[in-house]
């Protein structure tokens, strides 16, 4: 399996607080990769900076060859919309929106016709059971249907790597497991890498290996395959 | 009643609530219920403003009748001076004790003058230097402001030793009863219109000003409704909160009210300006300002919470809202439309009570922009299907919540509205105006009246010697009543003479001409027959052809006149003058100055244009600074709304920005957010003032004239608005869609 | 079971105390107390068929009788092959299974008495119990609602056990003071 995502020696403060010091990680070709550590050790942090949501103060952050911290903005905008998915902890449907056109959005934002889109995004939804709330506002569905909503919505646009910080924080743990099964299942089945932050073990155990982060230092923990 | 009190303490603590974003909150709210306040209290003021003119008008009367003989004589020597008219009068006293007008110390005595401030300076100014002849008098001092109109009033009292008694100048005081004046009809269109127009978007914006920023204020009510406050309780909180408001907007605007205050005496318009101590509102209507802003404030903030109240959890959960109705949101527009429309071209009669269904009408058309805007916004928002992703998320949220950017939109179309209707009538107004002007300047002749109890033979004489004085005709004038009780002038001339003063082209002795009047009441026709007051005879109105002149009446040739006694009836002079000299009027004035109030002299050929700009170009400044302002707080609440947009759905639009949405989307779909409202109200508000425009000149019977420069403009205008509000939002986008929005709170 | 654990790992324990210095046989037995048998004190008879048994496996020598007679005047020192035995125990997690809490203890506070990473120790246990995990929920996604009755206990179980040790990872550096007062 060739490296598909990596960082060396990331650096990144927040004023004072130094949240990376010296993280490093790689992400192989459809491995799914859990990050763990205690709170406040930096695993979103790390995430955010693997993803070029942030750009880390120091290091290198390298995707299928190309260095993200060197890309502009824009540059990174359009990486994150055509080959990365991503899923939050919560509160990241547009609430005004219906689910399905929350789904939709992605494709329709790289230029889909609405149709087109809207009938890719109803395959996906089925996929991940949450067809029954199409027509229904964010604000109206449960959280974990929001929560499946939203893993529809990071894999609709056959994204290479799904990153997901905390994606079943606020679920219960029939809700997390279900959420996470459909999660790999499909990220499985579509070759797309998943790069996990969870401090649940539970939720890890759907991964492949693990990586721990302690004050900002990012450790292997395990590889298997 | 404990319970009630803590209620409200509840809701004013929240409105307070101590943090920077609530104390924002409460200072727009208040700056924008001040400004309504003290617009509201200037209103207020009129009354007293021109109650206070019309008592120092009557104060100022000569009381004629008396016991005795009259310790005054009083000659009125008002003068023209290029297009301002200097009021005036020649005094004798013949006993030591004479009475005195009001604001004087002293009566002058022969060759002495008091002026009004505004005046002295005018005469020692460059532009009064052709007016110095005409009063060569020693300046013993200058009036008091009781006895003036105003602080631009151009006034004077001069002493003159060589006036005789006779029936018309005997005055044994000062002083009458007020009969009240009443504004003329042009004046009188203009500030019902204008009234109506400002002061109804001042209601309006209290309202809006009260809902500034209520979607988080909802959300926390419906909290609170949901964790078990009664709908009763819920309501009062929110009463407690618009009171805080109203009472801060109440304080602001009486400070703002006293600020500006000292400005009424800079105000460059004569007739407008007024003493600032004249601008006292009056107590009645200072009451119902203070009681009615809070319970406006109350009433809109309960009454926008019905929904919040009835089905709390709609409100936290952001379902789709229930749809508008329709049907009594046209009921005002219908309604205004058909009061205004049954009045159309009523107006020229004149009578009072006709002007109550155009004020209805007005009210109710305005009325109609807020009320229907929300239920257009959500109907176009329903039909439209988000093209592009932008667009999308703007409809989209659009469809959730219009009622918010409908509202404040609403504010800005209701000034739109009223300022385009304003613009309207000043344009139609206007063009009236300077038609007349036009018309009148083609007649290049002074009329010089003769007062009838010093013939002045020598007259025609001294102003044919006077340099500009192409030749000089005489005519004679008189009054008379028709059968039906219409006044009439009839003046007898030579055709030479006549054509000075009628436009007509071949002038034949024998014929008789009328200038009608200009509704066309009381009109005399060939057959009628007048009755002259001075002599009592009467005459039979031969054939008459209709002719445009300046002056309404008929005019006769002496073949025309010859049964006609002319006995009692007054001279009067024309001198055609030559138009091509500058000032030449003023200059054939001052050759008439030794006559002083002897003589009396119109001139209808003055050039005003000038003038006229100069009074249209500040009535239409203030206009564009009231607009501007009203759109500015319109702008702010806008921004406050669209800031706290951002702000409520910071996470989702961290979760767009970080998956990759570019911000321009999201800021595209701001502007959509912003625009659609708008360009929705804007045409909605223009299309209103332009109905609301021709109807009301229609209403007066004037000629419709559109304003586009100036709707331009003020379209313009808060389009821009809308631009700038969305732009001055960005940088809170900026922030929110940055990496640390992802970080939970 | 449990005993069987418990006795391995006290040979492994008397060796770790071991390493700081040769002790007799009551000196060690004192000090195995204070830090790990608050609830079970060990007997005397433990400590020295336990020493005998390390003796025998050559982990352990006698470093000379003391003046006196009895078994508590005989003083044992730890060999190199004992040093490399406590190495490898350290350093190989336990089989994920349920109450593992007391040897893992003994294995942390000997590591960090001997200067060793207790870190490691923990992650490679949490490493050894997340791949178990991992096994399981395999099992249970490809099997039945049986199957995944059965694993979700043992989960929840060894998800309590990783929780112990995420929270006495974090609670490291509070040990290591106590442990070396
Ligand atoms: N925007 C920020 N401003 C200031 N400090 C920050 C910011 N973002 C992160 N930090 C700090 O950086 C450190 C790492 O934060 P990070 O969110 O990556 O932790 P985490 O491992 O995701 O924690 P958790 O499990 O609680 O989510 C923390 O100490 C945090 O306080
Ligand atoms: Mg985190």
């Amino acid at each position: 399996m060739t490296t598909l995502l990596s960082a060396e020696g990331l650096h990144k403060s927040f004023g004072k607080t130094s949240a990376l010091d010296g993280a490093g990680i790689a992400i192989r070709e459809g491995e799914v990769v859990a990050i763990m550590g205690p709170s406040g050790s930096g695993k979103s942090t790390l995430l955010h900076c693997l993803a070029g949501i942030l750009p880390p103060d120091s290091g290198t952050v390298t995707y299928r060859g190309q260095d993200l911290t060197a890309m502009t903005d824009n540059a990174r905008s359009e990486l994150r919309r055509t080959e990365f998915g991503f899923v939050f902890q919560f509160g990241q449907l547009v609430p005004e929106l219906t689910c399905l056109e929350n789904v939709a959005l992605p494709l329709r934002l790289s230029g889909m016709k609405r149709k087109d889109a809207e009938r890719a995004s109803r395959d996906w939804m089925e996929r991940l059971e949450v067809d029954t709330v199409a027509d229904q506002r964010p604000g109206e569905t449960s959280g974990g249907q929001g929560q499946r909503v939203a893993v529809a919505r990071a894999l609709v646009t056959a994204p290479k790597v799904v990153f997901a910080d905390e994606p079943t924080g606020a679920l219960d743990s029939l809700n997390g497991e279900r959420v996470m099964h459909l999660l790999t299942t499909a990220a499985r089945e579509t070759g797309a890498a998943v790069v996990l932050v969870t401090h649940e073990a539970r939720v890890a155990a759907y991964s492949d290996r693990e990586v721990v982060v302690r004050d900002g230092r990012s450790r292997d923990v395990e590889f298997v395959r | 009643m404990r319970r009630v009190l803590s209620d409200l303490a509840l809701g004013v603590r929240l409105a307070v609530g101590g943090s920077r974003k609530s104390w924002v909150r409460l200072a727009l709210q208040g700056a924008g219920i001040g400004m309504c306040v003290a617009v509201l209290l200037l209103a207020a003021s009129i009354p007293t403003a021109f109650g206070n003119r019309d008592l120092r008008d009557d104060a100022r009367e000569v009381v004629e009748e008396g016991t005795g003989p009259a310790p005054l004589l009083v000659e009125n020597g008002s003068v023209a001076f290029r297009s301002d008219y200097v009021r005036g009068e020649y005094v004798r006293a013949l006993v030591s004790d004479a009475p005195k007008p009001p604001g004087v110390d002293r009566l002058p005595g022969d060759g002495e003058i008091i002026v009004s401030p505004h005046l002295a300076d005018l005469l020692a100014s460059p532009e009064g230097v052709l007016l110095r002849p005409r009063f060569p008098q020693k300046v013993i001092g200058t009036f008091a402001p009781e006895g003036m109109d105003g602080p631009l009033d151009l006034r004077f009292l001069a002493g003159d030793a060589t006036i005789q008694p006779n029936d018309g100048n005997q005055a044994h005081g000062f002083g009458k009863e007020g009969s009240g004046g009443g504004l003329p009809t042009v004046l009188l269109m203009l500030s019902i219109v204008g009234a109506v127009v400002l002061l109804f978007p001042v209601l309006v914006f209290v309202s809006v000003a009260t809902r500034l920023a209520a979607a988080q204020r909802d959300r926390r009510l419906a909290a609170l409704r949901l964790v078990g406050a009664g709908a009763s309780r819920v309501r009062l909180i929110a009463s407690g909160e618009a009171l805080a408001g109203a009472v801060v907007g109440l304080l602001i605007g009486f400070g703002l009210m006293f600020a500006i205050r000292p400005l009424a005496d800079d105000i460059p318009l004569p007739e407008v300006a007024t003493f600032p101590s004249d601008l006292t509102p009056t107590l009645p209507l200072t009451l119902v300002v203070i009681v009615s802003v809070p319970v406006l404030a109350v009433l809109t903030s309960v009454f926008a919470m019905r929904r919040t109240i009835v089905e709390p959890l709609g409100v936290v959960r952001e379902q789709k809202p229930v749809r508008r109705r329709l049907w009594w949101r046209v009921i005002p527009a219908l309604g205004g439309v058909a009061l205004l429309g049954s009045q159309a071209g009523k107006f020229a009669n004149g009578s009072k009570a006709e002007s109550w269904p155009v004020i209805g009408g007005v009210v109710l058309l305005m009325f109609a922009v807020p009320a229907l805007l929300p239920w257009l916004v959500e109907r176009v928002v329903h039909q439209v299907r988000g093209a592009t992703p932008a667009l999308q998320l703007a409809v989209r949220r659009l469809q959730l919540d219009a009622g918010t950017a409908a509202r404040v939109v609403g504010g800005v179309a209701v000034v739109l509205a009223g300022t385009v209707t304003l613009q309207m009538t000043l344009a139609s107004v206007e063009n009236e105006v300077r038609a007349e002007d036009q018309r009148e300047r083609d007649n290049p002749s002074l009329s010089v009246t003769v007062n009838e109890t010093t013939p002045l033979p020598e007259l025609p004489g001294v102003l044919a010697g006077t340099q500009g004085v192409r030749r000089v005709e005489t005519l004679r004038s008189t009054y008379a009543t028709t059968q039906d009780n219409d006044h009439t002038s009839v003046s007898v001339g030579t055709c030479a003479a006549l054509e000075l003063v009628v436009r007509i082209a071949d002038c034949a002795d024998g014929r008789t001409y009328l200038v009608p009047s200009g509704n066309g009441v009381g009109d005399p026709k060939a057959g009628d027959t007048l009755t002259f007051a001075k002599t009592g005879g009467t005459w039979t109105v031969p054939a008459v052809e209709r002719a445009n002149g300046n002056v309404f009446g008929l005019y006769a040739t002496p073949a025309a006149a010859a049964g006609l006694d002319l006995t009692g009836s007054h001279t009067e002079l024309q001198a055609e003058v030559d138009t091509s000299r500058p000032d030449v009027v003023e200059h054939v004035r001052n050759a008439l100055a030794p006559y002083s109030w002897r003589v009396h002299t119109i001139f209808y050929g003055e050039d005003s244009t000038s003038e006229i700009e100069q009074v249209f170009l500040a009535v239409r400044r203030a206009l564009y600074a009231a607009a501007l302002l009203t759109l500015l707080l319109a702008g702010a609440s806008l921004l406050v709304v669209g800031m706290e947009q951002v702000r409520e759905r910071r996470r989702p639009l961290a979760a767009m920005a970080a998956s990759g949405v570019p911000r321009r989307t999201l800021a595209l779909s701001l502007v959509w957010q912003n625009g659609i409202p708008l360009v929705i109200s804007t045409v909605v508000s223009v299309g209103t003032g332009i109905l609301l425009g021709v109807l009301v000149t229609k209403a007066f019977d004037a000629e419709v004239h559109y304003d586009w420069t100036g709707i331009g403009v003020v379209t313009g205008i808060s389009v821009g608005l809308v631009l700038l509000v969305t732009a001055l939002t960005l940088p809170s986008l900026r922030r929110a869609t940055g990496a640390l929005g992802l970080r939970t709170e | 079971m449990v005993c069987i654990v418990l006795l391995m790992s006290i040979g492994h324990a008397l060796l770790g105390l071991l390493e700081g210095g040769p002790r007799h046989g009551y000196d060690l037995k004192r000090a195995y107390d204070e830090r790990f048998g608050q609830d079970r004190p060990l007997h005397y008879g433990q400590v020295y068929s336990t020493l005998s048994r390390l003796l025998k496996n050559g982990l352990v020598s006698e470093a000379g009788v003391e003046a006196g007679d009895g078994p508590e005047r005989k003083r044992y020192a730890i060999t190199d092959a004992g040093v490399t035995d406590v190495e490898r125990w350290l350093g190989t997690p336990e089989k994920p299974e349920p109450y593992l809490q007391n040897t893992l203890y003994a294995k942390v506070v000997l590591a960090l008495l001997s200067g060793r990473s207790a870190t490691e120790v923990l992650d490679t246990q949490r490493a050894a119990h997340l791949r178990a995990m991992r096994d399981l929920t395999r099992r249970k996604v490809d099997g039945d609602l049986a199957d995944q009755l059965i694993c979700d206990f043992a989960l929840f179980h060894l998800e309590a056990d990783l929780r112990w040790l995420e929270l006495t990872a974090a609670r490291l550096d509070a040990l290591a003071e106590e442990v070396a007062r």
